[in-house]
């Protein structure tokens, strides 16, 4: 008797609890979906800056797992810009690969350009796998649009 | 006088990182700039708080054997709420803290405030309690914070003080939460034994 008495006391706390999520779910997905949505808009016509064009989502092994990345490519296959989404890289060493100096060098690149560290493009110091990685993705989003 | 004993515990007698030393995953974690550092002791404060006082306020009709998993559903409903919040209110700081924020069920603090204190305290000591910790909490997590963010990327809250090459990368990698953690553990038992 005892034993069931504590099962159904548990039961009733697990019953509050996710009548109580449920609420706060209700309350909180709508918004949650739309900002999802509205960022991946935002980070589309960043990438295009305006142009006609194509934003392609690829995703580079980096050093710390894929790298989610969205390439801005315009009708005449040139890089319009680059923007990264998600990655897991080294904070203060691969986690540059946001910074506007290393992505900018992306711009009006075509699919006949090396893309590689060293020969067009300047890595960051401390991370060449990453930068390469990023490269890569580049490379890949020209091919695949 | 007692209420404001359970209050001013947690900030510097008891502090839960520097002097009980629990808690400290996260703390190591996040603490590698002062924004979020600032944002995981928002989450936790609200969490500690809600959670104690909850906790205080069942505490005579929860049977004893059963007191660990009640404690454990009461905080990872809380977390869960905060979680959603941030979600969608902060999706910014949400990403920064990714995996942190689910992690605060297992955080020692707040089962072991549930445990030690608001199951065995009234609910308006225990929700003291759990300001007054929170507080030490993230007093303790933003000082680190700060720390390694100006001398490992040379800015403070993400702004820019000094050229980031002069900076000391370490800071912001895990060994600098370590070294951190370290000297103000350090300073604060100095501090301690000079007021002694």
């Amino acid at each position: 008797m005892r034993n069931l008495k504590l099962g159904i006391i548990l039961m009733a706390f697990c019953v509050i609890s996710a009548g109580l999520l449920a609420f706060v779910y209700l309350l909180t997905s709508p918004r949650i979906e739309r900002e999802a949505q509205l960022s991946l808009e935002r980070s589309k016509s960043e990438v295009l800056g305006g142009q006609k064009g194509w934003a392609v989502l690829v995703k580079p092994r980096g050093y710390g797992g894929p790298i989610e990345m969205l390439v801005g490519i315009d009708t005449q296959g040139r890089v319009t810009g680059v923007k990264i989404l998600n990655h897991r890289e080294t904070v203060g060493l691969g986690a540059k690969i946001v910074d506007p100096k290393f992505l900018n060098q992306f711009k009006g690149k075509t699919n006949a350009d090396a893309l590689e560290p060293k020969k067009d493009i300047e890595a960051i110091t401390g991370a060449t796998i990453s930068s390469r990685a990023v490269c890569a993705g580049v490379k890949e989003a020209l091919k695949k649009k | 006088m007692s209420l404001w004993r359970d209050f001013n515990a947690g900030i510097v007698r008891e502090n839960p990182v520097l002097r009980l030393m629990i808690g400290l995953c996260p703390v190591l974690a996040v603490s590698n700039n002062a924004l979020n550092a600032l944002g995981m002791s928002v989450a936790v404060a609200f969490v500690l708080t809600c959670s104690n006082l909850v906790v205080a306020a069942i505490r005579k009709i929860v049977p004893d054997e059963i007191r660990i998993p009640i404690f454990i559903i009461v905080i990872s409903t809380f977390v869960t709420i905060s979680d959603y919040v941030m979600h969608a209110y902060f999706p910014e700081i949400h990403k920064a803290l990714g995996v942190f924020v689910p992690l605060i069920v297992v955080n020692c603090i707040i089962l072991g405030r549930a445990e030690a204190f608001a199951y065995r305290n009234p609910v308006l000591n225990a929700v003291l309690d759990g300001l007054g910790m929170s507080l030490g909490f993230g007093l303790a997590l933003v000082s680190i914070g700060v720390v390694r963010e100006v001398l490992g990327a040379g800015s403070i809250f993400g702004l820019q003080l000094f050229n980031p090459a002069v900076a000391a990368t370490v800071m912001v990698l895990p060994p600098g939460a370590f070294i951190t953690i370290g000297f103000l553990m350090a300073g604060l038992n100095k501090l301690e034994n000079k007021v002694r």
